[in-house]
């Protein structure tokens, strides 16, 4: 009977330590949500995304301590969906904070970010409003806002003979993007503008839009279209068509890597005026550098503008919660408006007083790259374009008030 | 805007509308013979692409050999779609078949992507024709000339098939007068299933032959399956050279729109269409007719 009871008392703390670490280990894990694409054309984005996050995270390793878990979801790059999932994320998971954001996710996540209540740190939103008028305690942003990438583009034409003698023509999509980056164009003094044209966002069929930039003499085509398959089957259409030998074709803000791939040589005749991360920039930064060869080991491909800027976003993240010395949204909050941190895309911190990262831009041709890195045989040369030259006036100045 | 660019966008809109008569001819025939509106047609289009991307790499043949094994795939998948799920609801009204064409565009999408994921694929353009020639002073892909050259010429076999052929009368018969036909001795259920597959054939090729120029990718069919319906309500449902002409009207009016006044071409597509249907409600040729 006592041998019995022996077991039976064994047993029973066996299973309670069991249950106990069990515990532990549940407790013990971070939370971070990510929410992005995962569905659809646009899902190599939403994939660089989630790559650069997963490299960042083993990179950085335990956060204050414990270990990081990533939580996937899909936003379809749909606003209504996008707050559904962040919901989740929050209320069902608990994580601490959220990254991988685009536009969309992110202009969705704004109205109700006082709801949320956790930090949320977009990597690859372009509109200004974010961190301009719309701007949230809880909306930090990491990569360059579009009017940034303006400046960046009229430093490029400045600096660049035989983009300043171009006829220039703007060729996009049918958005206020399109025409915010035909402005800029039309800003710089002493330019040949000679056209503009804003495609549906449903063309697939180029042509008549090729014909007319063709029409007006265009040796400069800044062509404005949606990142993903758009601009891969614009470029290809400008190159079937010929536009190619008769125009350099600028992208306002750079072409991902993995449209970079199937490019191919075609891909030379672009010139990014602002990408807002490039790999090559590795060349004179080692934290770039450290980034690649891990992305490179962990995913077998380069890693692309987004996974850079995404993996920045993950540092910027982690490490304030390590200086905040808990995952306490307000702490972390808090610890992001003071941080600085060395990144894949450079030392990044945030606008005083605002949510914008003084963030770098890229600008430069895409070229061979001899002999192949990471895989990837073109890529564009990076040339950096600081963000006290894009990003002149304060926060405050900019309309936001938090 | 000069005269030549006006015909380089009345050319760009012959060439797309070439490929559009392919895709809205198999739509008409389709609904002309069993009032099916079929939603699947767009997804059984971008199955032509991935069946040419396929063959190449798993068979290891070039793109012109693909370009003509890729129907023979996809017809008999769509022979097979059509026995599962629209013939038994056959009897019940239009609305059943549509939702479940619609259902089908989802699933083959679905499968497509998780075959080939969903990212995008170019395809070179296939020798001899790559570069370009001049036509109205302004440079034209070559390719583009010669795929139009060849959707037309399909297309027009489609008609003499139609018009010439036992088959044909018997498609024209059923179109016509169902009831009638089926008294006659007309197999109405297995010549929609047969044309079902052809329409998804004819489908199929417009998708390998336009894969060179316009890429790969899961949701590939959607855009021309919009315009494909909006040139055979144009053109009249269910009737061919209705379908034909609407095709031509459609892309021509997105083309040189789309040259002229980019940012409303839309706007200028839909109020031709909805002009014409408020003083031609069956559109321009009336309903039913296939010859």
């Amino acid at each position: 009977m006592k041998a019995w009871r022996s077991v039976v008392l064994v047993v029973a703390s066996l299973l309670a330590s069991s249950v106990a670490s069990t515990g532990a280990l549940a407790q013990g894990s971070i939370k971070i949500g990510i929410l992005t694409v995962q569905t659809g054309p646009a899902r190599p984005i939403g994939d660089d995304i989630v790559a650069g996050i997963q490299t960042a995270t083993q990179m950085f390793g335990p956060v204050l301590g414990r270990p990081v878990e990533l939580v996937v979801e899909d936003s379809l790059f749909n606003p209504q969906n996008s707050v559904t999932k962040a919901t989740k994320l929050v209320q069902q998971n608990q994580v601490a904070g959220i990254l991988g954001t685009s536009t969309i996710e992110t202009f969705a996540l704004l109205p109700v970010a006082d709801r949320l209540g956790v930090p949320i740190v977009t990597s690859n939103s372009g509109s200004a409003a974010i961190t301009r008028e719309k701007c949230s305690k809880w909306v930090f942003r990491t990569n360059a806002e579009d009017h940034m990438s303006i400046y960046s583009l009229q430093h490029l034409i400045a600096q660049t003979p035989r983009l300043q003698n171009a006829k220039w023509f703007t060729l996009g999509h049918d958005y206020p993007w399109s025409r915010l980056v035909a402005g800029s164009v039309k800003e710089v003094k002493g330019l040949a503008y000679v056209g503009e044209t804003f495609a549906p966002l449903d063309t697939t069929d180029w042509a008549p839009f090729i014909a007319r930039a063709r029409s007006a003499g265009a040796t400069a085509v800044i062509m404005p279209v949606t990142l993903g398959t758009p601009l891969l089957q614009f470029i290809q259409q400008a190159n079937e068509f010929g536009l190619t030998k008769e125009a350099v074709l600028v992208s306002p803000i750079g072409l991902p890597d993995w449209l970079v791939a199937k490019l191919g040589a075609v891909s030379t005749s672009v010139v990014s005026a602002g990408s807002w991360a490039a790999w090559r920039y590795e060349e004179s930064d080692s934290t770039t550098k450290a980034f690649n060869e891990a992305f490179y080991k962990q995913h077998g491909r380069v890693a692309g503008m987004q996974s850079l800027q995404s993996a920045s976003a993950a540092l910027m993240l982690y490490s304030a919660m390590n200086k905040a010395g808990s995952i306490d949204p307000a702490a972390v909050v808090k610890a992001l408006e003071t941080i600085e941190v060395q990144t894949p895309v450079g030392p990044l911190k945030f606008q005083p007083g605002g949510r914008q990262a003084l963030v770098p831009l890229f600008m430069g041709p895409y070229e061979a790259v001899n002999p192949p890195r990471y895989g990837a045989q073109y890529a564009q040369r990076a040339e950096v374009f600081p963000a006290t030259k894009s990003l002149p006036k304060s926060a405050s100045d900019l309309g936001c008030k938090l | 805007m000069d005269l030549n660019f006006l015909l380089s966008n009345a050319l760009n809109g012959v060439v797309y509308g070439a490929f559009l008569l392919l895709t809205s001819l198999g739509l008409s025939l389709v609904f002309g013979l069993g009032r099916v509106v079929n939603f699947a047609h767009g997804a059984l289009y971008a199955l032509g692409g991935y069946a040419v991307i396929a063959t190449m790499k798993w068979a290891g043949v070039g793109y012109w050999t693909a370009l003509l094994v890729a129907p023979l795939i996809v017809v008999p998948i769509a022979i097979v779609i059509e026995r599962a799920t629209i013939y038994p609801i056959r009897s019940r009204s239009d609305i059943y078949t549509l939702l479940v064409t619609f259902g089908v565009s989802f699933v083959l999408i679905g499968a497509i992507e998780y075959v080939w994921g969903t990212g995008t694929t170019l395809l070179k353009t296939p020798a001899p024709f790559q570069g370009t020639v001049e036509v109205f002073g302004n440079q034209y892909p070559i390719y583009r000339l010669f795929a139009a050259g060849v959707s037309l010429l399909v297309s027009g076999g489609v008609f003499a098939f139609i018009q010439w052929t036992p088959i044909g009368l018997r498609i024209r018969a059923i179109t016509d007068d169902p009831g009638m036909a089926e008294a006659l001795g007309v197999h109405t259920k297995w010549l929609l299933t047969i044309v079902f597959g052809a329409a998804a054939g004819l489908a199929a090729f417009a998708g390998a032959l336009g894969a060179p120029i316009f890429a790969v990718h899961p949701e590939m069919g959607m855009g021309i399956l919009l315009d494909s319906f909006l040139a055979v309500i144009l053109g009249g449902l269910g009737n061919l050279p209705g379908s034909a002409i609407g095709a031509m009207v459609v892309a021509l009016t997105k083309s040189i729109g789309g040259g002229y006044i980019a940012d409303w071409s839309v706007a200028l597509l839909f109020g031709v269409v909805g002009i014409t249907l408020i003083f031609r409600p069956t559109g321009v040729f009336g309903r039913g007719r296939v010859a």
